[in-house]
């Protein structure tokens, strides 16, 4: 059992490790390297790249120095602001990113599993179709569409929505306001998504020959259902919902532009349009880090539902 | 003796979108306090959907369209879900064919098993924990009290065969339904089972019905036979009769594809040559007569009544008719006298 | 004619049996007759019966039709487009579908968008031309336009009057109007036109081409290389299909969509084959293990063993019996692929990463458009519209080909 999890964190440490050094050489793949292509650094910036990523020195060690740095949580210097360090924008950032993004996934989960459910158990029933059908305009509307579409038609007729964020709100209402645009383009898809991964799951479940077992055994519907088609029928829900919320919590480019919220989204989205080389690395890696991390406590999760999975393979008879 | 089931001209089918699939078309048979019933006939021929009618669990696109199923002299074909749950695991219940998929693997084998005691008895956890752990030592499963606490995957076949036996006797049933219980399982492990509920029939004096696709077993353990092909009864008897004397002729089918020794216990049908009626458009006739030898004008228009060849014998076949043809080993039985 | 009437031989079953039975039905059948009894339904294969049971799906019947008329449009609207994709009229700009009309003399027309640009007008939506404004007084809100030598006046101050019933007043040869004449469909430009004078319709019409030229090729870029390791991997089976799979655990642990973004970064060429390849040669991952778990099961299959013993090249068992039998999960595969391309691709776009200018993807324009978007929303809602019903048209397509090639669901 505690082997399970000691392979599950060195496999999550060993991706990690893959993916800074996947990032590090394809960003020193771009032709002389990601610091030379741009001719008009200021000198300032220059002399702090060049004493932190000792460009002078083979790859090898820049390499070995970057990592290092990573190791210590510290991922270097903006390659086009003066002064401001990755660590800096991140933590400016995340907060905001945070906040939205933790607010959209507990409405992913608290409205899309259960909708979920209902449709599986009222199948082909008007509820299922038309709960169904929004699932599907969810998953099939990119979320800049919905962000417009509430600001063009919702924040536009209820004018106590703000549709930008606002940054330090004076008043209460502005301080729950602010969240429903973002909330709303933020989790459509996911929500819908949730939704309809849980009625098939749990479609999938109800076929199940234990769940005839569960009813044979004169067990009430709610029973069966509760307990012995519920556990089943969340194990893929739970794959899907970790790395959903790794991408959710770290905001979206999308909505985080149109909203104009200072999530590090909207850094990341402008670090690439800057070709800010060192900021687009650190995030990168910061993203997938996270990512990684709830790819992991999805595999512990998986754990605690799964039998199979926490005490390994059969004990023999 | 006290009749225990009565089954009436049970009719179920499937209404799926390619139209309606009947599974089961028009059984009849009582079953006797302290019957071991066997029902045997290849795949797809409507013994689960029975069995599955009698526990009132026909999923979802099938639906019993005729006819009764009477338990103790309640008709449970009027009863609502709520009340057969009532029924099931307490009453009646039933053993499935695949203990592999059966056992729900998210909960320990201990948690399911006094689950089901919580369900229908007045007891507490503690004995119901109690209860747990003889059911596990009764169905020959060692170290109960640590096994309690595993998970199916931590089983074998056929431990989680046992275990689901378990479950199925918690509360005593009077009706134990058991549909291919051994079919899925090793060879020898196949015998412990057999043997297994021969014995526990005794502990707890119940009335089984025993599902299987094998001659053998039921010439061990059984001392009632219904013979079912395509949804209908072919031929019902009692064990003897049935082997010594075979009166339809998909009966005779069915032995001559069992090896004569039997020594190997690996007494697994042969199918017979061709391929089991489509229940979708089920020929008007005996379902039988396309693959029968001695198929008959009559027996592609209509199906045959349950002729009487004697108190415990019945078989439905025109060869018993008065005007059919002479064929060796089939008993002619009288007409109608009002003619 | 002897007819015997049967009474039921049976304890209780009265509706068995009272019927006539005729002396010759005792006749043997010949075998032939049995036969055919067997063969009533004929049975149909397999794609047959899933095209037939596609058929009956009315949501998956709505999906093809709609991908079918969104690739007719992009293959053939353009041709009957008078504009180009990069056709700018420069006064004509920002001009919306829709246009509400002011008559300032009898059968003068006039349309005052949402910069203040005084257009004439018919009264059936064709727009004649721009007038310059030549004078702004900005003390009493009034700009003035010129009409070949007659002033209009403009004045907006009614716009700064809380409630007001007026929104402005025009003023022409001394005749003051403040009724809107009539709400009339743009003509000239019918979905608009975009901030640089271009036909918002026929760059709709082109980004379909581009965006369904991405998504296609993507998707089977995709295709190609997920089949090709996950056969192999399947096939190969042991060690090396153990570390084929890790290796596809790892990427499938890692958020692609970044990886997307830096390939786009990296190459920093904002060209359709940049976007192509590096679409195609992320998403592959689902792909290979559908066919490789699809591989392992048809292995153990014996015309696969079969083909295997007498040693057939792998490449010829790939092509020649596990992909024709993994078609109908390769192909609901594909379908759901390619909305989610369009997707991506659109979302690069939106994030400034997409085709580079003049050409211009769905996304491209959502993009474009996201500047004005509080006064110009239409310019963003016509390809965000186009985006959705592709992605619609497409998943539901893929919902109804994933039921009617299901095999559970096939018998019975
Ligand atoms: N859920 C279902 N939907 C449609 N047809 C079904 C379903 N379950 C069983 N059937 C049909 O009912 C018939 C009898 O099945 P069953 O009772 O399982 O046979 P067996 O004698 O092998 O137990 C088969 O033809 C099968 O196709
Ligand atoms: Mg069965």
């Amino acid at each position: 059992m505690k082997n399970y999890y000691v392979q599950r964190v060195l496999y999550a440490l060993f991706t990690l490790y893959i993916v800074i050094t996947v990032t590090f050489f394809m960003m020193h793949a771009i032709p002389g390297g990601p610091f030379t292509r741009e001719r008009h650094l200021p000198p300032e910036i220059e002399a702090i790249l060049n004493e932190k990523y000792h460009l002078d020195d083979p790859l090898f060690k820049q390499y070995i120095d970057y990592l290092g740095g990573v190791v210590t949580f510290d991922l270097g210097p903006s390659f086009k602001e003066l002064g401001l360090t990755v660590n800096d924008l991140i933590r400016e950032g995340f907060p905001s990113s945070m906040n939205v993004g933790l607010v959209s996934v507990i409405m992913i989960i608290a409205i899309g599993v259960p909708l979920g459910i209902i449709s599986a158990l009222k199948q082909n029933k008007f509820i299922d179709h038309a709960a169904m059908f929004l699932a599907t305009l969810g998953v099939t509307i990119p979320s800049f569409v919905i962000a417009t579409l509430f600001i063009t038609l919702i924040a536009a007729n209820f004018t106590f929505i703000p549709i930008s964020w606002v940054n330090d709100p004076q008043n209460v209402g502005d301080a729950i306001f602010r969240y429903i645009g973002p909330v709303i383009a933020l989790s459509g898809y996911s929500l819908s998504f949730v939704s309809r991964l849980t009625r098939s799951s749990m479609l999938e479940v109800l076929r199940q020959d234990y769940i005839r077992t569960a009813r044979a055994n004169g067990l009430s519907e709610r029973r069966v259902i509760f307990k012995h088609a519920l556990k089943n029928a969340l194990i893929p829900v739970v794959t899907y919902v970790g790395p959903m919320a790794a991408a959710i919590l770290t905001g979206s480019f999308v909505v985080e532009r149109i909203f104009v919220i200072p999530g590090i989204g909207r850094y990341f989205v402008e670090s690439v349009s800057n070709r800010d080389y060192t900021v687009i690395i650190g995030m990168t890696i910061f993203y997938a880090a996270l990512y990684i991390v709830m790819v992991l406590l999805v595999d512990v999760a998986y754990a605690f539902i799964d039998p199979r999975i926490r005490l390994g393979k059969k004990m023999g008879d | 003796m006290k009749t225990l089931l009565e089954i009436n001209n049970l009719h179920t089918s499937f209404f799926t979108h390619l139209g309606e699939v009947q599974a089961v078309r028009g059984i009849d048979f009582v079953l006797e306090e302290g019957d071991i019933l066997g029902i045997v006939g290849e795949s797809g021929s409507g013994k689960s959907v029975t069995s599955l009618s009698i526990m009132g669990l026909v999923d979802d696109p099938g639906r019993i369209t005729e006819g009764s199923i009477v338990f103790e002299g309640v008709d449970l074909t009027k009863l609502t879900n709520e009340q057969l749950a009532e029924y099931r695991g307490n009453d009646i219940s039933m053993i499935f064919q695949d203990p592999m998929t059966s056992i729900n693997p998210v909960y320990s084998i201990g948690n399911q098993l006094m689950e089901v005691i919580l369900r229908h008895t007045k007891m507490t956890k503690e004995e119901a924990k109690e209860r747990a752990i003889e059911l596990l030592k009764m169905v020959g499963i060692p170290e109960p009290e640590v096994r309690l606490k595993n998970y199916p995957h931590q089983f074998s076949g056929g431990m989680r065969q046992r275990a689901m036996i378990a479950m199925a006797i918690s509360c005593n049933p009077k009706l134990l339904i058991a549909d291919e219980p051994t079919t899925a399982l090793d060879v020898t492990i196949q015998a412990q089972i057999l043997e297994l509920m021969r014995s526990l029939k005794d502990k707890i004096n119940t009335t089984i019905i025993l599902i299987t696709h094998d001659l053998g077993v039921i010439a061990e353990v059984c001392n009632k036979v219904i013979v079912m092909y395509g949804g209908m009864i072919m031929e019902r008897s009692n064990i003897e009769s049935l082997y010594d004397n075979p009166q339809h002729p998909y009966t005779r089918g069915l032995l001559q594809s069992v090896p004569k020794n039997v020594t190997g216990k690996k007494n697994r049908l042969i199918p017979i040559e061709g391929s089991p009626p489509d229940l979708l458009s089920p020929p008007p006739g005996c379902p039988f007569s396309p693959r029968c030898p001695h198929a008959m004008e009559i027996c592609l228009k209509e199906a045959a009544p349950l002729f009487k060849i004697s108190d415990t014998q019945f078989a439905s076949c025109w060869l018993h008719h008065v005007d059919a043809p002479e064929v060796e080993g089939y008993v002619k039985v009288a007409g109608d006298e009002n003619e | 004619m002897s007819h015997t009437h049967l009474s039921t031989h049976e304890l209780d079953s009265e509706r068995r049996w009272v019927i006539s039975v005729n002396k010759n039905d005792f006749n043997y059948v010949e075998s032939s007759k049995k036969l055919n009894k067997e063969q009533i339904r004929p049975s149909l294969t397999y794609w047959k019966d899933a095209w037939r049971r596609l058929k009956k799906n009315k949501m998956a019947m709505a999906g093809m039709i709609g991908v079918l008329l969104i690739v007719a449009i992009a293959i053939f609207g353009p041709m009957f487009s008078k504009y180009n994709y990069s056709d700018q009229i420069t006064d004509f700009s920002n001009t919306p579908p829709r246009m509400e009309i002011y008559q300032i003399e009898e059968g003068t027309y006039v349309f005052l968008s949402a910069q203040y640009r005084l257009f004439i007008v018919t009264d059936s939506g064709e727009i004649i031309e721009r007038l310059d404004q030549t004078d702004t007084d900005i003390v009493n809100r009034i700009y003035t336009y010129d009409n070949h030598g007659e002033p209009v006046y403009l004045d907006y101050s009614y716009r700064l009057i809380p409630d007001s019933e007026i929104d402005f007043k025009l003023t022409y040869k001394g005749v003051s109007t403040t009724e809107q004449y009539d709400k009339v469909w743009n003509t000239t430009f019918l979905l608009g036109s975009d901030n640089l004078g271009r036909d918002v319709l026929t760059r709709v019409m082109y980004g379909a081409r581009i965006s369904l030229t991405v998504a296609l090729v993507a998707t089977i870029v995709n295709l190609f290389i997920g089949v090709t390791y996950g056969a192999f991997s399947g096939l190969e089976g042991g060690k090396i299909d153990n570390i084929m799979m890790r290796i596809v655990d790892i990427i499938n642990s890692i958020p692609l969509l970044l990886y997307v973004i830096l390939l786009m970064v990296i190459i920093d060429d904002r060209g359709l084959w940049t976007i192509i390849i590096t679409l195609g040669s992320i998403y592959w991952v689902g792909m290979a293990r559908l066919v490789r778990g699809q591989v392992l099961g048809l292995k153990e299959q014996e015309y696969v063993l079969a083909a295997r013993t007498i040693g057939v090249r792998r490449a010829k068992i790939i092509s020649r019996h596990l992909i024709p039998n993994a078609m109908g999960p390769i192909l609901v595969s594909m379908t759901m692929m390619i909305p989610t391309a369009v997707f991506t691709e659109s979302f690069l776009s939106f994030i400034g990463l997409g085709i580079s200018a003049p050409q211009a993807s769905w996304g491209t324009l959502a993009n474009d458009a996201l500047s004005a978007l509080s006064v110009y929303p239409y310019q963003l809602m016509i390809p965000s519209l186009a985006i959705a019903l592709t992605m619609l048209s497409f998943n539901f397509l893929g919902d109804g080909l994933r039921s009617a090639l299901d095999p559970r669901l096939r018998k019975g």
